[in-house]
């Protein structure tokens, strides 16, 4: 019953071919679209950081400091993961083949439910999250 | 959520009992046995799992069974529901952005095509 309070693991059908999701995974510039702003390379040892706006009244800067960790071209690409409370986490992510398209697998474990810093950072940071989405929704409604 | 039900996890002891008692409920004598430590620190851990709220303590005859509360544990499950949904709406961005790069290379194939016969024609 350990595992799932120590990580989170999901899986997602993605109807385009291996190396496209790779490159949406690995090109900076991409990355920054889907998930946020950074400095990565491709390059294991690298240190980045991945930047975004802070979340109010929580330990979260906005800033999660990571290193390559291990690189499989089109295959694996683990990073460690630190920041708004974890002290080190890591996110994998691993893309298998699957009919015309690819199936991605995260990983993103190493968190420690016996740490309350942590714990409560994350509760802090779903309501900031929560709060952000709605203004974002709120936003999109205002637009219509 | 109270913090002391993961102070209750902390201990690998702890841990083990609510491992036991996801196949049922069991005296406490008996999961005392499962251990080498003196009964009485076997009480004590089951009594901070019952402060928790983790687990629940009842008669039947001259036993005390304890049980499993799952709904606490099921609360515990999920302490990382945020970052999940974090991650949930990132991979929605990221299929967003292939689809939109799929339709940009249709769409300049498609250019690329029909250009030459516009020339022609």
């Amino acid at each position: 019953m350990a595992e799932p309070l120590t990580a989170i693991r999901l899986d997602e059908f993605l109807p385009h071919p291996p190396e496209r999701v790779w490159r949406a995974l690995t090109d900076p510039d991409r990355l920054a679209r889907w998930l946020m702003p950074n400095d990565f390379r491709l390059e294991v040892g690298h240190r980045f950081t991945f930047r975004t706006a802070p979340v109010p009244g929580s330990d979260f800067d906005g800033v999660v400091a990571c290193e390559v960790l291990a690189v499989e071209p089109q295959r694996l690409l683990r990073i460690s993961w630190a920041g708004g409370g974890l002290l080190r986490t890591t996110v994998t992510w691993r893309l298998v083949a699957e009919g015309r398209g690819t199936r991605l697998f995260l990983d993103h474990e190493g968190f420690d439910p016996t740490d309350p810093a942590q714990v409560n950072a994350l509760r802090v940071l779903g309501g900031g999250w929560r709060t952000h989405l709605m203004r974002r929704l709120e936003a999109v409604l205002a637009e219509d | 959520m109270a913090t002391d039900v993961f102070a209750a996890l902390a201990s690998p002891a702890r841990r083990e009992i609510l491992r036991l008692l996801l196949d049922g409920p069991r005296p406490a004598g008996e999961l005392a046995a499962h251990f080498q430590m003196r009964r009485p620190s076997v009480s004590e851990h089951l009594r901070l799992l019952r402060d928790a709220g983790l687990v629940s303590e009842r008669r039947s005859g001259r036993h005390r069974y304890y049980h499993l509360e799952a709904e606490r544990l099921i609360e515990v499950r999920d302490w990382l529901a945020p970052y999940e949904r974090f991650w949930r709406s990132r991979l929605r961005g990221l299929r967003a952005l292939l689809d939109d790069e799929s339709q940009e290379l249709a769409r300049s194939s498609r250019a690329d095509t029909v250009d030459p016969q516009a020339a022609d024609g």
